[in-house]
């Protein structure tokens, strides 16, 4: 894992992919929230975020993505991990995000 | 209008005010809470404009939340009532209706209702539509508070169960891995969560050298001394095996920005720490586990060695009595001892130690059995036997082993004894009339040195009654609790008084004798001798 957090965006049709790559903090999750606003637009559905690289996740990178849930849910979109780390799963499941969001396998089963 | 007009209206109005309130409690952000706010407005009130603006506390300014062309600062001052009413009614003004209300989390909500385009002011059925309406706002904005505050208790409480949880799954897989870097980068990676910390790193120092010798940082490639001398920063640290173990935590994250450490997260650092060492600890422990359990193994391959070598039972020689022991320590020390019929009437009678122990010296005395009988069929004198051993110990043995080394060849017929001793213990004769010699001559130990320089041998005779007593140092140097030798003297005593006993009984007291003197203490060498008598 590197020392600079960055991401990497696609956009689909339908969706918009961000792989993230080193450790979810503040600074990520500032930098995640910006790449959602710039490059969510009305015709897609769906929030993808790949986690193949990132292995850790504070719970103020946690607060992001739950605003980007909420952000999602008043434009009826949905929210999808991929990759997801067993510890970040972990994670994810005690603080409720798959309340509110979903996980794939693998990008592919993802953007299906 | 009149009181029963007003209030029919109202009453069929009761069930739009309803709807009102629900469509403004599912709001999901107060943005959405405004514009539903404004559409309601604008449903109830047909008015030139209706502006909403809101600003966070008193003295800052109003942000406009719905207007698309820009508001005059004529247009703000309108807002700026000191009155402690929320709503005031004008005449003949651009605006009919400002409206100043304090919410419950001390914001403020500003509205200014422009000119009805029926051109009549607010009646009396306006005024009570609009309490009502900014009431149901109050209300509908007092629950989105308490749904953020309730969202909000709801993260802590899971945050705090995650903090338990991680604590829980650090120390099960601190333990988990022997690889030391792995253990770092995990307790790393698990304290910045726990902590919400922006970076963490370990410094490894050598206590006695005051040497740094190791530094791992999360994220990794950081720079260390940005960690290092952060001014938010919390340390914790501990002593293991000569070495000192840092922990540093730098810049706590909020979603304001950086901000100290608080108690709780010193908790948490040192519970990681404590997790830590007590890996740090098991793996030396383990390690230390696999030494003593090869060690083990080495003694037991070096005992089977040993007892492979030592003759189990001795040749009878006619007119002599002959018996030995060996009782080899728990270390295993390379004693041998030997008689060996070599035909013809003639037994060589051998007692060997080898300097050192376990499974070198078991390889070493097993090298010298093989040579010695390969020699010893080739009928060379006890000279040059000793030379060739020399030679070969010399060159098959590591500089710090060699072998002291006795050997005497019993012509049992003529009773002549010829004697080699390599820097072997000195033999004990005791004669039948008493008088006792004892046999040094020979040279240095076998493979102690290859100088060419041939060993001496000496010849005697032993006659009826004598008797020949060989030994290891494993007997003199036996020692009790208190470190005190049981000695050359004791055992030459021992030996006088009790050599009338039949070699095998007399060997046999000398070890019970031996083992009264050591009591408790644990044998540090093995016990080897050897006696010869002539009947």
């Amino acid at each position: 894992m590197s020392s600079e957090f960055n991401l990497v965006t696609e956009q689909y049709d339908k969706a918009l992919v961000i792989k993230t790559n080193g450790y979810i903090n503040n600074t990520a999750g500032e930098k995640i929230i910006h790449e959602f606003s710039n490059h969510f637009v009305s015709s897609m559905n769906k929030l993808i975020i790949d986690m193949e690289n990132s292995k850790v996740i504070n719970s103020i990178g946690i607060s992001y993505l739950l605003e980007v849930i909420e952000k999602l849910n008043e434009n009826n979109g949905k929210l999808i991990f991929t990759n997801l780390d067993p510890a970040i799963e972990k994670t994810f499941n005690i603080m409720g995000l798959f309340q509110f969001a979903g996980k794939a396998d693998s990008l592919e089963s993802a953007l299906k | 209008m009149e009181h029963n007009s007003l209030v029919e209206k109202l009453s069929l109005q009761a069930e739009s005010f309803q709807e009102g309130f629900e469509i403004l409690t599912k709001s999901r952000s107060f943005d959405e809470l405004l514009k539903n706010f404004w559409h309601l407005l604008r449903g109830n009130f047909i008015t030139t404009d209706i502006h909403l603006f809101h600003k966070t506390s008193k003295n800052i300014n109003w942000n406009s939340i719905n207007s698309e062309r820009n508001i005059s600062d004529s247009d703000l001052s309108f807002l700026c009532q000191d009155n402690l009413v929320p709503v005031t009614y004008f005449n003949n003004q651009k605006y009919n209706v400002v409206v100043v209300l304090h919410l419950s989390d001390s914001s403020y909500l500003g509205i200014l209702f422009g000119l009805k385009l029926d051109g009549t002011g607010f009646n009396d059925f306006d005024k009570i539509t609009l309490q009502i309406l900014l009431q149901i706002f109050s209300s509908a904005h007092k629950s989105f508070i308490n749904q953020n505050i309730e969202k909000k208790l709801i993260f802590e409480l899971n945050e705090k169960v995650l903090q338990l949880n991680n604590l829980i799954d650090t120390g099960i897989e601190l333990s988990r891995y022997e690889n030391q870097k792995i253990v770092f980068e995990l307790a790393l990676e698990r304290v910045v969560t726990l902590t919400n910390a922006a970076s963490a790193m370990i410094r490894i120092n050598d206590i006695k050298k005051n040497l740094k010798e190791k530094e791992i940082s999360f994220p990794e490639n950081l720079s260390h001394e940005s960690i290092l001398n952060n001014q938010h920063k919390i340390e914790s640290f501990f002593e293991f095996g000569g070495k000192k173990y840092c922990l540093v935590l730098s810049e706590k994250e909020t979603r304001k920005g950086v901000t100290s450490f608080n108690d709780l997260d010193t908790l948490l650092l040192q519970a990681v720490s404590r997790q830590l060492r007590a890996s740090i600890e098991n793996e030396y422990l383990l390690d230390q586990s696999l030494e003593k359990e090869r060690i083990e193994k080495e003694i037991n391959l070096a005992a089977a060695i040993q007892q492979k070598i030592i003759p189990k039972e001795l040749p009878k020689i006619d007119g002599y009595q002959v018996a030995g022991i060996n009782i080899p320590s728990r270390e295993v020390g390379g004693d041998y001892f030997d008689c060996i019929d070599i035909g013809q009437g003639k037994y060589a009678l051998i007692m060997a130690d080898v300097a050192g122990k376990g499974i070198s010296a078991a390889l070493l005395v097993s090298t010298l059995n093989a040579a010695l009988y390969s020699y010893l069929e080739f009928n060379l004198n006890l000279t040059e036997l000793a030379d060739k051993l020399n030679k070969l110990i010399y060159k098959s043995s590591p500089p710090d082993k060699y072998i002291t080394f006795f050997i005497a060849v019993l012509d049992s017929k003529s009773g002549k004894l010829d004697i080699v001793n390599a820097g072997h213990n000195p033999a004990l004769l005791l004669r039948e009339d008493g008088s006792f010699e004892q046999i040094e001559a020979g040279g240095i130990g076998l493979g102690m040195l290859d100088l060419g320089i041939s060993y001496s041998g000496q010849s005697l005779s032993i006659n009826p009654g004598d008797k020949l007593f060989l030994y290891t140092d494993g007997i003199p140097e036996a020692m009790n609790l208190t470190e005190e030798e049981y000695s050359d003297k004791r055992m030459i005593d021992f030996f006088k008084k009790h050599s009338d006993q039949i070699p095998q009984e007399f060997i046999q007291s000398l070890v019970e004798d031996v083992r009264d003197y050591v009591g408790e203490a644990e044998q540090s060498d093995d016990i080897t001798s050897l006696i010869l008598k002539r009947s």
